[in-house]
């Protein structure tokens, strides 16, 4: 029942009390130093949270009820969803991503925070730029390209933000103390350093030079799809690498298979993306590479999914008690299914059914909140005690924020893929007419309607929570909050 | 991991490696395509399109038309999107030459407009007189720009005085225009479309509405409605459809998009293209509904859009109309064409 009774310490890693107490004290400095400017990036990130959130549900309902409020040129459907998704990829989870790694950076590097100014004017600038891509997206300035769709202007505001925030990244990577590099540094940096080329070739091939026909789409394609791997899905595993072990107090299983891990990631992942094109009017070759990529992927699902496991292997109890725990170990899950899911999709004979359904918005969504959003909830759940001081007020809210969240973006997946494959096998027989697949999606759309209810109450519940914390509304407690009660003794640093 | 150069150049090669593998070489592949063209030079595919069309694709863009509607047409051995008659053969990456921004689409909970051009009633997109009845009434509209691109007509520049007229004067400019007699359904009741549009495909490519023909009745989404509506895929019809979507098809979940059109008085006379609404949708006595210069963009962009002029390594499915839905699929050989 509690951590005694099976046996397992439940103490955070490295903080006994002999060796402890200056290393301790050195954390503490270092994470004092990262408070402004990555709460500055939490509560941006959370703003946006919210109000992708209001757009979401917005989307979701004028999709079964198309004439709600549509007669307003900025709230028609096809603007707000594109609004939506940009906030929630740039304002929520990219500036989330990018608190949890700055503060991963600096612990890990071992070195206080240097150089915050470079971060609080690229959190500006980074504000700045979503907010004038989402105006402008809503005025009918959208570029028509998924996860493209900023204007100009606010693409490159978000690119200057974004060079000061990586530069930070570089420079306090050359004031690192300590030999050994730690495999969310490798995934942290390869993030850092991805996204710019990333964004920059996306930019360039679309409207700077822009390429010809149809390689759009594929340019496209493969810019959204670097993104969820290359930026989301780095910061995310590489969270995961650090909170697990550090949680459960125990070394990662394996840098073998780490390694093993990271480099197969970072070559398969990145060939995939073109896949979604599949039966497009594309050279064959490009979409079968790009199915053998995703096939590939299924190697660093297997490794890391293994090494975590490995690393819980007897210490799966704690999730009872650790939120971070829990929703990390969650997310950790979701990106197995994640790229199952993604692998299921991209087979030829299924695709055919489910390239132009919902079901592909059931796999971003599986990247975005499921694997990447949760792994970065886990992870606020363990900074923002150490930033201001307090610890988590109610152990009853997380508890309601990870069950909503986790029933929320299940149902919601589950409505998506199956609703996807019926209005897919609707489309596929011509004896039907049209308007019949969507006939029978909007049953399961209603259904997806109705998870994100869940998922709006699990943002609010933790926005409230949040703004208790800010407002230093927390606990003074030497004991984090542990969602079910655990016996005094056998409690360590959160 | 020992050392800093390995972790920074694998970081660097694998994105190169992806970069070149997936943009780089496509580009050196497909990315300088030029139009066919037959023996003689002539019956060139693609033409460039006109200044409405582009302005078109921008409407379409800015309103997401995209998020819920594909432009492209699988193989036959992917999907039914040819037995719909979505169109007569797969679409190809030569299809796309020409639009300054290709929208190919990822999710259909509309269907596909690759097409949708060549749907439109056969009179709407020839350039013969019975072009002077299209229901636009605006220079560019009668001649459905980019879907009629004769080469020796120049095409363009017939669609080029569009491109001139200022935008914000549209409406007062469309006024001016004398107006076109009467209705566009006029006289073409569905019937008669779904039977004119059967000349066998292929035979003056050109005049692309003809080619399609097929698709008329086998990719009808619901049934034609009839009394007192526009012919089907028409630029009026689309007008209706976008003002209106439910008083088309009461099923439809498209939203509908007021915004793009302008309720004013009548003066004198109702204009030439005022939108024929009925029911609830009607505007009051003595008002009317016009589309705005963007709304006219939109259809052009629509009417122009048509892959029904054959493409020589791609199989299109044979001239014979096609019989209705389902009854025969059109020859699935297997062969794949790319």
């Amino acid at each position: 029942m509690n951590a005694i009774a099976t046996g397992i310490p439940l103490k955070e890693p490295a903080v006994s009390a002999v060796a402890g107490d200056t290393e301790q004290l050195e954390r503490a400095y270092i994470d004092a130093s990262t408070r402004v400017p990555v709460l500055m990036f939490y509560t941006s990130a959370m703003a946006w949270l919210i109000l992708g959130t209001l757009l979401a549900g917005f989307v979701s309902f004028k999709l079964h009820e198309p004439d709600l409020l549509s007669n307003i040129s900025f709230l028609t459907w096809g603007r707000v969803r594109p609004a939506h998704m940009n906030v929630m990829v740039y304002g929520w989870a990219s500036m989330a991503g990018m608190g949890t790694a700055i503060w991963l950076m600096a612990r890990l590097c071992r070195t206080v925070l240097r150089y915050p100014l470079l971060l609080v004017a690229g959190a500006c600038l980074w504000n700045l730029g979503v907010f004038l891509g989402v105006c402008g997206i809503l005025l009918g300035d959208s570029t028509g390209y998924q996860w493209l769709e900023f204007p100009r202007y606010a693409a490159i505001i978000l690119f200057v933000a974004y060079t000061l925030v990586a530069s930070w990244a570089v420079l306090m990577f050359r004031y690192r103390r300590g030999e050994q590099i730690y495999i969310t540094q490798w995934y942290l940096l390869g993030a850092f350093l991805w996204f710019p080329w990333l964004y920059a070739a996306g930019q360039l091939m679309l409207f700077a030079v822009p390429v010809q026909g149809v390689l759009q789409t594929a340019v496209g394609w493969w810019y959204a799809n670097n993104l969820l791997f290359l930026w989301f899905g780095a910061i995310a595993l590489g969270t995961a690498y650090y909170m697990i072990p550090k949680v459960i107090g125990r070394p990662v299983y394996s840098y073998h298979l780490a390694t093993i891990g990271f480099w197969t990631y970072a070559l398969f992942s990145s060939w995939t993306g073109m896949q979604r094109l599949i039966d497009g009017p594309f050279p064959a070759w490009m979409i079968t590479a790009s199915i053998a990529a995703t096939i590939l992927t299924m190697i660093p699902v297997a490794t890391v999914g293994l090494n975590h496991h490995m690393t819980m292997q007897g210490y799966f109890p704690l999730m009872r008690y650790s939120p971070t725990l829990r929703f990390t170990v969650f997310g950790a899950m979701s990106y197995t299914v994640f790229s199952v899911v993604g692998l299921l999709i991209s087979l030829r004979s299924v695709a055919s059914y489910v390239n132009f359904t919902q079901a592909s918005i059931a796999y971003s969504h599986l990247g975005l909140y499921a694997f990447f959003t949760m792994v970065i909830f886990g992870s606020m759940y363990y900074i923002v005690p150490r930033l201001v001081g307090r610890e988590w007020r109610y152990a009853s809210l997380i508890k309601l924020h990870f069950w909503a969240s986790a029933y929320g973006i299940g149902l919601m997946t589950l409505m998506l893929l199956v609703g996807g494959f019926s209005q897919g096998s609707s489309m596929e027989n011509p004896t039907l007419a049209f308007s019949e697949s969507v006939e029978t999606v909007l049953p399961y759309l209603r259904g997806r309607s109705l998870a994100g209810l869940l998922l709006t109450a699990s943002h609010f519940i933790f926005a409230y929570h949040f703004g208790l914390m800010l407002l230093g509304l927390g606990r003074t407690s030497t004991v984090p909050t542990f969602l079910n009660p655990v016996e005094a003794e056998t409690s360590g640093g959160h | 991991m020992k050392g800093l150069a390995p972790l920074f150049l694998g970081i660097f090669g694998t994105f190169a490696f992806s970069w070149v593998g997936l943009t780089v070489i496509p580009n050196w592949q497909i990315g300088h395509l030029n139009p066919q063209s037959d023996e003689e030079g002539t019956d060139i595919y693609p033409q460039p399109q006109s200044g409405m069309f582009e302005r078109g694709a921008r409407v379409y863009v800015a309103n997401g038309c995209v998020y819920c509607h594909s432009e492209q047409v699988r193989p036959d051995y992917a999907g039914a999107d040819i037995e719909r008659g979505w169109g007569n053969r797969r679409s190809a990456p030569r299809d796309y030459i020409f639009e300054r921004q290709v929208l190919l689409g990822k999710m259909r909970m509309g269907q596909d407009l690759a097409n949708i051009g060549a749907r439109a009633p056969a009179e709407q997109a020839s350039p013969s007189p019975a072009g002077a009845a299209a229901p636009a009434g605006s220079p560019g509209g009668g001649t459905s720009p980019g879907a009629s691109p004769a080469p020796q007509a120049g095409g363009p520049a017939a669609a080029s005085p569009a491109t001139k007229q200022s935008p914000s004067s549209s409406p007062p400019a469309q006024a001016a225009s004398p107006a076109p007699a009467g209705s566009p359904s006029g006289a073409t009741s569905p019937a008669a479309i779904a039977a004119s549009p059967a000349t066998s495909p292929g035979s003056s490519p050109p005049t692309a509405a003809a080619l399609v023909g097929p698709q008329t009745g086998v990719g009808a989404p619901w049934p034609i409605q009839t009394v007192g509506e526009p012919p089907m895929y028409s630029a009026a019809w689309h007008h209706v459809h976008l003002y209106s979507p439910r008083s088309i098809n009461v099923d439809s979940n498209m939203p509908s998009y007021r915004f793009l059109y302008e309720k004013r008085r009548v003066h004198e006379q109702r204009s030439a293209d005022a939108l024929k609404l009925t029911g609830a949708d009607a505007p009051p006595e003595g008002w009317e509904i016009v589309p705005t210069y963007d709304a006219k963009c939109l259809v052009a962009y629509m009417m122009a859009l048509n892959q029904s002029h054959p493409l020589k390594d791609i199989r299109s499915v044979s001239g014979a109309p096609a019989v209705p839905a389902g009854a025969a699929s059109p020859a699935p050989s297997p062969a794949p064409a790319k």
